[in-house]
């Protein structure tokens, strides 16, 4: 990541900032996504509603700038952006570009518990209560529901010998 | 209904081997529809206490039996509840006894033979990747 993608001056709702690729990697760490409608970024391999990323991490209200605002900011910043239903869209010198398999993508969520929807990866929780009650909370539906295999034990379900 | 494999990653490994896996609708918790793998080797459908507590099934008053999952003994209680599969504008729902099983190691649940193959008629096209459910009462 060239170090001039890491730090972005911004101006937002008419307020000046100064965002760094990190701030916004570790705002988001312990942020729940919210549900997906349209547009998506992917932060620390999760996907965000762009304007909640931003939101976060400027503390603006979500009302006072666009998903397009929210969307080119954080592409600058080197995240990648897509829209549900079409593959994501690399932002410049892309590392985190998930353009792979449902599967590949998997591998990010080892041993947590993820629903699926329409091939995408909804939601992720280390239990599957706290999975179960972010769906009802948000009003979602998943496909399935199940724990990405942490070796071959959970993958096969057989016993070690 | 006709469902294709599905691939689950298996860590550690670098390929990734799709599998007949089917999402099953416990006691109508249809927000969050359990993945299960088809499996022969069980005799009945297996899935972890967990999704007892998440469909709000009371299995305690179920005496516990031990039963051997993969090799392993586990503690389990039976309880007979509502399933259901869904494939685009189709659906089937039927009743089945589960056991639900503590510990639970497998990612995912194991459809078995009473509840599960003995309600289908199943075709597995292991080499294209698919397979198709007839329930046997259609």
């Amino acid at each position: 990541m060239a170090e001039n993608m890491a730090v972005r001056r911004v101006t937002i709702a008419g307020q000046p900032f100064v965002l760094r690729r990190s701030d916004v990697l570790r705002t988001l760490r312990n942020v729940e996504p919210e549900p997906i409608s349209s547009h998506f970024v992917v932060v620390g391999s999760r996907r965000f509603p762009p304007k909640q990323v931003i939101s976060e991490v400027t503390g603006l209200d979500r009302a006072d700038f666009t998903t397009h605002q929210a969307r080119r900011t954080l592409l600058r910043l080197g995240f990648a952006a897509g829209r549900r239903g079409s593959g994501p869209k690399a932002g410049p010198a892309m590392s985190e570009a998930p353009d792979e398999s449902l599967a590949e993508r998997m591998r990010d969520f080892t041993g947590e518990w993820i629903a699926i929807k329409d091939d995408e990866i909804l939601h992720a929780s280390s239990t599957p209560q706290a999975l179960v009650r972010w769906l009802g909370n948000h009003g979602q539906k998943a496909d399935s529901v199940f724990r990405v295999p942490e070796d071959d034990l959970a993958a096969s379900g057989l016993a070690p010998l | 209904m006709r469902f294709n494999f599905r691939e689950i990653p298996d860590a550690g490994r670098a390929t990734v081997r799709a599998r007949p896996i089917l999402d099953l609708v416990v006691e109508g918790l249809d927000i969050a529809p359990q993945a299960c793998l088809l499996d022969t080797g069980a005799t009945a459908i297996r899935l972890g206490a967990h999704v007892a507590e998440l469909c709000g099934i009371d299995i305690t008053k179920s005496p516990e039996t031990k039963i051997a999952v993969g090799g392993a003994l586990v503690a389990a209680r039976m309880a007979i509840v509502s399933l259901q599969i869904t494939k685009e504008n189709d659906a089937h729902e039927w009743s089945a006894p589960v056991w639900f099983c503590e510990p639970w190691t497998p990612a995912f649940g194991l459809l078995g033979l009473t509840g599960f193959f003995d309600h289908f008629q199943i075709t597995i096209a292991a080499y294209d990747e698919w397979f198709e459910l007839t329930p046997t009462n259609a």
